[in-house]
């Protein structure tokens, strides 16, 4: 055996041996090939990687927003010219922030898809009517943060479009108000308006989107994703199998004595 | 009952554990509701605002012409956060930019509007011509007849403008397009009511005086302007 040969086979061994150590403490591996070798329909197979782009959205508008965070200042004096400066004079800053905005509009592009291909194929029929629910409650988050993301910049766009909002929420009956105060941290908008939207921006609903984003894809792992092949070859195997039980059972009633009708009185 | 439970919780335990449950948990939960929703305290329960309750200076009205409304920039003090009423008047502490935020009112004279849409007499008084001081019967000739509007639109509150065509104006707003004749009242579009109007006075010098505070209830609705 050639040196390279030995040497190959040893690295073979040692990443065997690693990923032997990490599924048999984590079970990643498994986890991996599930998430990797999705067995869906052939046709129209590419319409089961929605779900997946509007991750890959979410994932880019957490990188992009905590490099965005280096340089952005959360006051009513310094968010625009920060921004300024992020859009002019620091590195690639142009396309760090074009990314965070695109990503942020393709994001919700790719959730409106995902839900009309979940909601056409009827994906939300039992057992996965939570998923359903889940899924609604991150479309609202993903709302909300897109609106309350809107008036950090704080330019003259930003600033009339979150005072719309706000206006159109305060239409509310009875919670309007509160609640249009909340966000503006007292009654006019103002430091205090820019300070919550950051928070809320930020911190909560990123922190709301996380264990939403996890209980989405654990009830999807738990399910499997609607329509595919194994999923109808199962429940078509279900089937047969019980129409064959029934046919048998009827056989049996049809042609089996009861040894036993005369005491039980059945014909 | 009891028999069920391998080790019976007295009636005294409840109460402690309720009572101990009730005291952890209010200490718990108050501090950080509180804290968070401290604007809805003081606006909706205690009724403060962020902008003083004093009269603010918007200009001369003499320099408010006939069948045309005048813009005026008012910068009312916001007290929010960390532009708080300390810093605001210790500006060489702390400069910062967001202590004020400046403000558009629109005044115009009452004009009659008649059916058609056109405009029909000014009640411009005569003597405002002039400038200068003004009398006491004078100062309330001209707070009878004039029209002080907050530029916010009454629909979601983007700032209006006023646009003239073909000779006629109308207040226009950019957002939805909702319409206001001179006097602030309704003419079309999305708007429930008419410009909000602001508490104002004219004074011996001739200058007219806002508060921070619109004509809103009753058949006016609930809506305020929000935006300052």
């Amino acid at each position: 055996m050639s040196a390279i040969g030995r040497i190959r086979s040893q690295a073979l061994d040692a990443g065997k041996f690693v990923t032997d150590w990490m599924e048999h403490r984590t079970g990643i591996v498994t986890m991996t090939e599930h998430f990797l070798y999705e067995p869906v329909p052939k046709r129209g197979a590419w319409i089961y990687t929605l779900g997946s782009a509007t991750l890959f959205c979410i994932a880019l508008q957490f990188l992009t927003g905590i490099l965005l965070l280096f340089y952005y200042v959360p006051t009513t004096d310094h968010a625009w010219n920060s921004i300024y400066y992020i859009m002019n004079d620091a590195y690639f800053g142009t396309l760090i922030r074009g990314i965070h905005y695109w990503s942020a509009n393709f994001l919700l592009a790719m959730i409106g898809l995902h839900m009309t291909q979940v909601f056409f194929s009827g994906g939300y029929k039992a057992p996965r009517e939570l998923n359903w629910v889940v899924g609604v409650i991150l479309l609202l988050l993903v709302i909300v943060l897109a609106f309350t993301g809107y008036l950090l910049r704080w330019d003259q766009d930003g600033f009339w479009a979150s005072v719309v909002g706000m206006k159109i929420g305060s239409y509310s009956p009875f919670v309007g108000g509160p609640t249009i105060h909340f966000l503006m941290g007292g009654d006019t908008i103002g430091p205090a308006t820019l300070s919550r939207f950051f928070a809320i921006h930020v911190w909560l609903l990123p922190a709301a989107l996380a264990p939403f984003i996890g209980l989405h894809l654990y009830l999807l792992r738990r399910h499997g994703v609607f329509g595919s092949e194994f999923e109808y070859t199962e429940r078509l195997a279900k089937l047969h199998e019980r129409q064959r039980l029934e046919e048998f059972q009827r056989h049996e009633r049809d042609h089996e004595e009861d040894p036993y009708e005369d005491r039980n009185g059945r014909e | 009952m009891a028999e069920l439970q391998k080790d019976p919780m007295t009636r005294g335990d409840f109460l402690g554990f309720g009572v101990l449950g009730a005291v952890v948990g209010a200490i718990l939960t108050i501090p950080p509701v509180a804290f968070v929703l401290s604007p809805i305290i003081k606006t909706d329960v205690l009724g403060q605002s962020n902008v003083p309750d004093d009269w603010f200076e918007v200009g001369p009205v003499s320099e408010v012409p006939e069948g045309e409304p005048k813009n005026f920039v008012v910068e009312f003090p916001v007290n929010q956060i960390y532009s708080d009423e300390e810093i605001r008047t210790n500006p060489e502490h702390v400069q910062t930019g967001g202590e004020v935020i400046p403000n558009a009112i629109w005044v115009s004279w009452q004009t009659e509007v008649l059916p058609d849409g056109s405009v029909g007499q000014s009640r411009r008084p005569a003597f405002i011509d002039g400038g200068g001081s003004l009398t006491e019967e004078q100062i309330r000739e001209v707070e009878q007849n004039l029209n002080v509007l907050s530029s916010s639109c009454a629909h979601l509150g983007c700032p209006v403008r006023w646009l003239v065509r073909e000779g006629e104006g109308l207040f226009l707003c950019p957002c939805h397009g909702g319409l206001y004749d001179i006097n602030g009242g309704y003419v079309g579009g999305p708007p429930p009511r008419g410009m909000y109007h602001y508490k104002y006075e004219v004074r011996e010098d001739g200058n007219i005086y806002v508060k921070h505070e619109f004509d809103v209830g009753g058949d006016k609705g609930p809506q305020q302007p929000y935006v300052v």
